[in-house]
């Protein structure tokens, strides 16, 4: 063994066990999707004996998982998308354009990236209720942009804030006019901060609870937090069931955080103030 | 408040000119057809063999009634508790709707004027002979949603409860057990069971709200019928803190410490605690008769159903009473129909198809009925006559107040967690109550 | 943020307003109005479904601060705090700590391991963690049972001495991952000519953690510290799908209650009360931390 190697292995060790700790739970949860009850209960870690779709079917159909992963998926994209465009042209306003009032309005936004759901949640359901919204997915998406923009105004304005200067001012001497500096000049460069913000919000309005728990009241318009949380109420004792349902909750903002971890961590380490 | 809603107005018509896409999304009224009524009913009736039921009469309701469209949602009782206030509200809220008894539910509703009084249902349909008053007044309320028990009725229920002791038939006999008779009998076998390395009672305090059976299944066989109706409905003024009531938490407190109950109790749900019970782990288990039909199917053990036996001497009295009752949103545009509604969930055929999947139903059985009661079914119709029959139906003491239910459980939580003391339990729950009755009387 | 900065000459002045208004609006009519809503509820009794509401004054805070169940959901979240702040900050810079040095080939495997709770939904969270303290069939009694530790089996989230921890201790596995990989992110800003100097100088591994390592961590420290603090304060998902705030109260939190008073209970008004301390907190608790590391940065 070389010396290389025995300074590395100690560091192995505690990195494998603090990585087993965080993973053993997740892998259970997803052996037990495979198995029946009673396999799950004397052997939960282990490989499935069979390869079987069964719980995902049932939990997907009987569960209504399919109507909710539908939900989710309006909801989120409604979101992602109003929320970064949205962004964008703040952020560009704070970041580049002239603008009255930039000291007052800038903490004003700044306040909604610390205040939690909870502090918005009972004047928000008796208003959808007053305007008749709720039970809609516009009670879900409308506060879930206001939250985001919140974030989005400021990781897109230090974006802006940051663009090479002199890219703009020759874009402006070459005729284009502010917008078109935005979308053909700037834009382009703003992937990275847009991705990032991309998958930041859609973790944020796929795992969102407090709100699609409130807002929403018929089975139908329930989102996969919310579904799961009720399917649990009802099926607690049927755990493979309950394993296949969390599996599909969890699925997408795994998969979407596999992908694009990089852009993630990043935004996540940027200061990124929300839970 | 005006400025606001007019900038709210402004964002949303901003947002419907902008994102029209998002707009088709969200529902849309279903299209009528004109001479077609659509009644929107929400029930809890979520399990499969008791949705069976509703589905059978829902069709059954449609056939007789051409031209009318039955709009079924169905959530579990938690979700409609709390999302039927504001939906009763609504101009297109739901129609009919099971609205839980009790203060935080029926007589919050009541109090804000969204539910139908059905006195003039009442002669119509001659519900009279349905119901007796007693099961009657657990769906009443004075007008002010203040009184429980009293003024007019604003539900009827499809199904009765009784709440007692389930056992394992197979367990029983191996070890040549019998159905005890007086509480003390109980007791000893419970004991007897213990020593027989088998756990007496399957139960599962971590959701809580069954602790509240546990309790007051005991506590109803050391107090009296006229106590429970004035605690329940708040008349009267008695008071939680008494002996009877201490002596019913000592007991369970006992049973706790004596290990009476499934290992790990505390950190077992209620569904976890029936599970091992059907499964055969466990001689009994504590809970109300809705639990008789799931021990009939899936299982190769046998089960009975007995009343917790009173103290030798004394009368037998049960947790009971019928299950959530059907109510009518005040502002519906049928409400005539609705009430046809309501009648045809209490009828003969009614009961009968309750009686088919294992239900008690609050109706008596058609006298043709084909049911088969040689069963475990059979003995919670047995058990829930009896107490009807010798006016023993207690009442679930939850409804007490608006709080009570998260004060119970909690409270009784502490105690079978061996926190708190007996005294300490109906200390603190009767400052729950008393600062009700205050509240109530100002 | 300097006003202006990049006006071209003879350009309306007024131009960014038009780029910022959709999404202020939004976010005034959505987020900061209903707060000042939320705040202004709070001084009336309101049962949330009539149309009568009583102006009460300060009655909802007297009572907030006299309520035992207030007080203890409170106490709890600050125990929260240590479970979802102070040990996952603790083992992130231990890991961090050990960590330090020459490249250790593979890492970004780990490092994608150790973020992802970060993702998952919490209710997802509460579901796997409900099944792993399973008193009967859960996989942590099990285990005990394997290495002969029976005595030590427990009902963890029912019971009044290890609910709350146990409950807490999921927060810590929430995060550890996220601290650790902020840190290690953290660390290679610190230029590695400082170690070597300290090297030369004779200061060994601890010292020069707590002399390099430690301040050159500041800020991302107080970004964790922000972050999970106030993840610990807005509990509610977690407590929803697992506990309830049971058993008796004690994992009851100050997010559950607000939805308990609010939405369940019909008390809107003291809903928002509590809404609004919790609000304060957090918004004061954030401040707090940034005012510190802007005063510790400026004197380095």
């Amino acid at each position: 063994m070389s010396i290389r190697w025995k300074r590395l292995l100690p560091r192995y060790l505690v990195l494998i066990v603090f990585m087993l700790i965080v993973l053993l739970p997740i892998w259970g949860m997803l052996m037990s999707a495979f198995k029946t009850d009673t396999q799950i209960a004397s052997s939960p870690f282990t490989l499935p004996e069979t390869l079987t779709l069964e719980n995902f079917k049932q939990a997907w159909t009987v569960g209504k998982f399919n109507i909710f992963f539908k939900n989710s998926v309006i909801v989120t994209t409604a979101v992602v998308i109003s929320s970064v465009f949205l962004s964008t042209l703040s952020g560009y306003a704070f970041g580049q354009l002239p603008m009255p009032g930039k000291n007052l309005l800038f903490p004003l936004m700044l306040l909604g990236y610390m205040v939690p759901f909870e502090a918005v949640i009972i004047p928000l359901y008796n208003w959808m209720d007053a305007l008749g919204l709720r039970n809609t997915y516009l009670a879900l998406i409308l506060p879930q942009i206001g939250l985001s923009v919140s974030f989005g105004t400021l990781w897109m304005s230090t974006f802006f804030e940051n663009a090479p200067r002199e890219l703009v001012d020759a874009a402006t001497i070459d005729g284009c006019n502010r917008w078109q500096t935005l979308w053909l000049i700037l834009w382009p460069l703003a992937q990275p901060a847009t991705t990032t913000l991309i998958v930041l919000i859609f973790m944020w309005t796929w795992n969102e609870f407090l709100l699609a728990l409130v807002m929403v009241q018929t089975e139908a318009m329930r989102t996969l937090p919310v579904g799961l949380a009720f399917f649990q109420g009802k099926y607690t004792s049927n755990l493979s069931l309950m394993a296949a349902g969390a599996i599909i909750v969890a699925l997408p903002t795994v998969l979407i955080y596999v992908i694009f971890q990089r852009f993630f961590i990043r935004g996540m380490l940027g200061g990124a103030i929300k839970g | 408040m005006k400025k606001f809603r007019l900038t709210l107005i402004l964002v949303l018509t901003f947002l419907l000119l902008t994102s029209a896409c998002l707009t088709q999304t969200t529902q849309t009224p279903v299209e009528q057809a004109p001479g077609e009524t659509t009644l929107v009913v929400w029930d809890q009736f979520y399990r499969e063999e008791e949705s069976k039921v509703i589905e059978t009469l829902n069709a059954e309701f449609e056939a007789a009634h051409p031209g009318v469209k039955i709009e079924r949602e169905t959530k579990v009782l938690a979700d409609l508790q709390m999302t039927v206030k504001l939906a009763l509200g609504e101009t297109d809220g739901p129609d009919v709707a099971q609205v839980n008894q009790g203060r935080s539910d029926m007589g919050a509703l009541v109090e804000s004027g969204l539910l139908l009084p059905l006195d003039e249902y009442v002669s119509t349909y001659n519900w009279g002979n349905v119901f007796s008053s007693s099961v009657a007044s657990r769906n009443s309320f004075t007008p002010d949603g203040k009184t429980f028990g009293q003024g007019s009725l604003f539900g009827v229920s499809p199904t009765a409860e009784v709440v007692g002791v389930f056992y394992n038939k197979g367990i029983f006999a191996d070890h040549g057990w019998s159905i005890p008779t007086t509480f003390e009998d109980f007791e000893a076998l419970l004991a007897e069971i213990k020593d027989a390395g088998i756990t007496p009672i399957s139960f599962g305090s971590l959701d809580g709200w069954n602790a509240i059976h546990e309790f007051s299944a005991i506590q109803h066989l050391l107090v009296n019928l006229d106590y429970i109706n004035n605690l329940t409905y708040g008349v009267n003024n008695v008071s939680f803190d008494t002996p009877e009531n201490q002596r019913a938490a000592q007991i369970l407190s006992d049973w706790a410490k004596a290990g009476y109950f499934s290992e790990g109790f505390p950190g077992i749900g209620y569904d976890d605690s029936n599970n091992l019970f059907k499964a055969g782990e466990g001689a009994m288990t504590i809970t109300g008769s809705w639990f008789a039909p799931e021990l009939m199917t899936g299982t190769d053990q046998e089960f009975g159903f007995f009343l917790l036996p009173g103290f030798s001497g004394q009368p037998t009295m049960a947790i009971g009473g019928v299950g959530v009752p059907f109510a009518i949103r005040k502002s519906t545009e049928h409400a005539d129909l609705a009430a046809e509604y309501l009648d045809w969930m209490i009828s003969q055929r009614a009961a009968e198809l309750w009686a088919q999947a294992g239900m008690v139903p609050a109706m008596s059985l058609p006298e043709d009925s084909q049911v088969d009661t040689d069963n475990i079914f059979g003995d919670t119709l047995l058990a829930w006559q009896t107490i009807n029959k010798n006016n023993a139906v207690g009442h679930y003491i939850d409804w007490a107040t608006p709080t009570f239910y998260d004060t119970l459980v909690s409270e009784l939580q502490k105690l079978l967690g061996g926190v708190t003391t007996p005294a300490d339990f109906t200390a603190a729950v009767e400052v729950d109550y008393a600062n009700y009755l205050q509240e109530k009387s100002q | 943020m300097k006003t202006g900065r990049h006006s071209y000459p003879g350009e309306n002045k007024w131009k960014g307003l038009f780029y910022l208004l959709p999404a202020l609006l939004i976010y005034l009519g959505f987020t900061f109005i209903p707060i000042l809503e939320t705040f202004r509820a709070s001084f009336f009794d309101w049962n949330g479904f009539t149309e009568a509401r009583t102006f009460i004054g300060f009655k909802n805070y007297i009572n907030l601060f006299s309520d035992p169940l207030f007080l203890k959901a409170i106490s709890n979240n600050l125990v929260f705090i240590i479970f979802y702040s102070i040990i996952p900050i603790l083992i992130g810079l231990m890991l961090a700590a050990i960590l330090t040095g020459q490249p250790i080939p593979g890492f970004g495997f780990f490092r994608t391991v150790f973020f992802l709770p970060q993702v998952i939904s919490m209710v997802v969270v509460g579901v796997i963690w409900r099944w792993m303290f399973n008193p009967v069939s859960g996989p942590i009694n099990q285990f005990l049972s394997l290495i002969g530790l029976d005595h030590w089996r427990q009902a963890w989230l029912g019971s009044f001495e290890y609910a709350l921890p146990a409950v807490g201790s999921i927060g810590t596995w929430v995060q550890y991952g996220f601290c650790m990989v902020l840190f290690l992110a953290g660390m290679q800003r610190i230029p590695t000519e400082y170690y070597e100097a300290a090297s030369l100088d004779g200061a060994n591994g601890i010292k020069q953690f707590r002399h390099i390592t430690i301040p050159g961590l500041k800020s991302e420290i107080g970004v964790a510290m922000i972050t999970t603090m106030i993840a610990a304060l807005r509990v509610f998902d977690l407590i929803y799908s697992t506990t309830r705030g049971g058993p008796g109260d004690s994992t009851l939190v100050t997010g559950f209650l607000i939805y308990r008073a609010a939405i369940l209970n019909n008390r809107i008004g003291y809903g928002a009360a509590i809404a609004t301390v919790l609000t304060i907190i957090i918004l004061a608790l954030s401040l707090l931390i940034r005012r510190f590391m802007a005063e510790e940065k400026e004197p380095a």
